[in-house]
């Protein structure tokens, strides 16, 4: 087909589209979940660990005393099974006996008022026996560690081994060995999570909550309802902003068994304090470069190892650290890889999705790496990078031929317009 | 218990409110206008923003009682009444400047606000108009070009 051909048949692509939902939300009638409001509809509120290990003993009776409370729900009263996660059931709806980390779930208040909630909070008691935490995740995965779940704290080694590195580091005429650390990072999605629950008359277990998933929401809520499927329903109104914060379950079980318990709807929003205890982060990385090229600047190998911090919970720890893994080479074609990635256990607030999935961690080793080069070469750090970079029919580290559109040096050749990375060096040579 | 005057969106009210109530609650809990969002309940995110008096104040950061007497708009007064857009909010949907939107009323007000005394701001003026206005999606150009749009379109004198 030819080119205008195509184009004839567009409809969207290339033109703006009003969004579908965007007259609800500049009118403000945009229904967010902590905008709807059910008759005879009860409130919620979470209790959360305030140790990072610890194990635990309940207590609830004083705080059910108080005026307003209908139920307090906590691990016992999970009526199937007492877990849920993306990829490993390594959450607990209610923590039994243990808590890993500050804010996990103990309890689930439900009461006419919120007030009535967090005054039966403040009276529940938690007795806690603190437990040696592990908060440093090159600690975690060394023998005798403190251990946050039975299996030991290594979740998942991905590798990539390509050419031979040893070899070709010989054959470099410069190196660059440098470690980098990244941080811990909160999606801050501006409306804090909200939800709320009710049994309709079928017996239907009803979830509203903002989500990203409301298929994977569905299975969680039936495992732990020990329900089938058929028999929840997860209905996703306006979302404000998610960023992968919005993939775990945080409200959604406690909601649809606090629904089911009493009968009642019942509603739960969570403070802005709250939000950033209750979901995870990004995966602080650890990043330990290796990368060497010859005195052309042509990049002949590369040796990495990658530690992610997934804290308490594994999440989406194994997708994430894979990508790191496969993209800590950066857009370049290198000859001869070594790496290995790492997600690592800790008692830190656990690391999920966030924006980029573990690729957005590595550019920060993989381009620091090539400034350094390119310093040690006497060359400017755009020619190094046209040296090296993927075009059409580039190999990458993992083998993957690129046989489609691959445009980083008309991308960089744009960028060097403005930036002028190349003056005062012609040729990638100081003048 | 204490009892406020007050108009809201161009209606006067008489509400019987508790002493610790914050204006966002009444205003979404009392009159079910709940275009105005809660995004931290601490002064910092700017998506309770309305209009008070002339000036855009964060409703979780003022009490009810302190709203006696006052003149409020918040976002359900925007429109008018045959359901024609606001100029701005007319801008925001036109330039992609709103994607999930819980910023998007407080943002429209400040901009409101700022337009209402400075009608040709320029893009400095109108970024230091919505910096108490927090916005997760977006990256903000939208919105300053759909308040430099909106300023156009008001000057014109209407939609
Ligand atoms: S909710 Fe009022 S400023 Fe954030
Ligand atoms: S559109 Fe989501 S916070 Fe602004």
């Amino acid at each position: 087909m030819k080119k205008e051909e195509i184009k004839l048949k567009l409809n969207v692509v290339g033109k703006n589209i009003i969004r579908v939902d965007g007259l609800s939300k500049v009118t403000g009638r945009a229904v967010y979940p902590q905008d709807i409001y059910m008759d005879n509809m009860l409130y919620g509120k979470t209790l959360r660990s305030d140790k990072p290990h610890a194990n635990i003993k309940v207590d609830i009776s004083e705080g059910e005393k108080v005026e307003g409370v209908v139920k307090i729900l906590t691990a016992k009263d999970v009526p199937g099974h007492n877990y849920h996660g993306v990829l490993f059931k390594d959450h607990e709806v209610l923590c039994e006996t243990r808590v890993r980390r500050i804010g996990d779930p103990i309890a689930f208040i439900v009461a006419e008022t919120e007030e009535a909630a967090e005054e039966a909070m403040d009276k529940i008691n938690v007795e806690y026996e603190e437990l040696d935490g592990v908060f440093d995740p090159i600690e975690a995965m060394k023998k005798g560690a403190p251990k946050v779940h039975e299996d030991g704290n290594i979740v998942y080694h991905y590798k990539i081994r390509k050419g031979n590195v040893e070899d070709a580091f010989k054959e470099c005429d410069v190196i660059a060995e440098t470690e980098y650390k990244t941080h811990m990072v909160e999606h801050a999605f501006l409306q804090p999570e909200a939800g709320i629950a009710y049994v309709d008359d079928d017996g239907m277990i009803i979830v509203v909550a903002s989500t990203q998933y409301p298929h994977f929401d569905q299975l969680e809520v039936a495992e732990a309802m020990g329900i089938p499927t058929e028999k929840v329903r997860i209905i996703n109104p306006a979302v404000g902003g998610a960023f992968g914060g919005r993939e775990d379950i945080t409200l959604q079980i406690h909601l649809a068994m606090a629904a089911k318990a009493t009968g009642r709807p019942v509603k739960c929003t969570y403070s802005r304090e709250e939000s950033f205890v209750a979901h995870c982060k990004r995966h602080p990385m650890v990043m330990k470069c290796k990368t060497g090229a010859d005195k052309n600047g042509k990049l002949l190998a590369m040796e990495a190892e990658i530690v992610g911090d997934t804290g308490a919970y594994a999440s989406w720890a194994i997708n994430v650290l894979r990508k790191a893994g496969v993209h800590i080479t950066g857009p370049y074609e290198i000859p001869n890889v070594k790496v290995d990635s790492y997600a690592v256990y800790t008692n830190n607030p656990f690391a999920g999705a966030m924006r980029g999935f573990g690729a957005t961690q590595v550019p920060i080793a993989h381009e620091q790496q090539m400034d350094i080069l390119a310093e040690k070469l006497d060359m400017d750090p755009m020619t190094i990078r046209m040296k090296n970079m993927f075009k059409l029919g580039s190999e990458t580290a993992t083998g993957q031929i690129l046989e489609e559109s691959v445009p980083l040096d008309r991308c960089i050749q744009e960028v060097e317009k403005v930036m002028n990375f190349t003056q005062g060096k012609k040729g990638g040579e100081r003048e | 218990m204490k009892e406020i005057n007050l108009t809201v969106n161009g209606k006067k009210h008489r509400i019987k409110i508790d002493e610790n109530m914050r204006l966002i609650d009444l205003l979404r809990e009392k009159l079910n206008l709940l275009g105005t969002k809660e995004g931290c309940g601490e002064g910092e995110c700017g998506a309770c923003s309305i209009i008070m008096d002339g000036e855009v104040v964060t409703s979780c950061l003022v009490m009810a009682f302190q709203a006696e007497s006052a003149d409020i708009i918040t976002i359900e007064g925007l429109e008018k009444e045959d359901g024609t857009l606001h100029p701005i909010q007319q801008a925001f949907l036109d330039e992609g400047a709103t994607q999930c939107g819980f910023c998007t009323p407080g943002m429209i007000l400040s901009a409101k606000a700022l337009l209402d005394k400075n009608p040709r701001p320029t893009r400095v003026e109108i970024k230091e108009g919505i910096s108490g206005n927090l916005c997760r999606c977006t990256g903000y150009n939208k919105i300053v070009d759909a308040i430099e749009k909106a300023a156009i379109l008001l000057e014109k004198g209407g939609n």
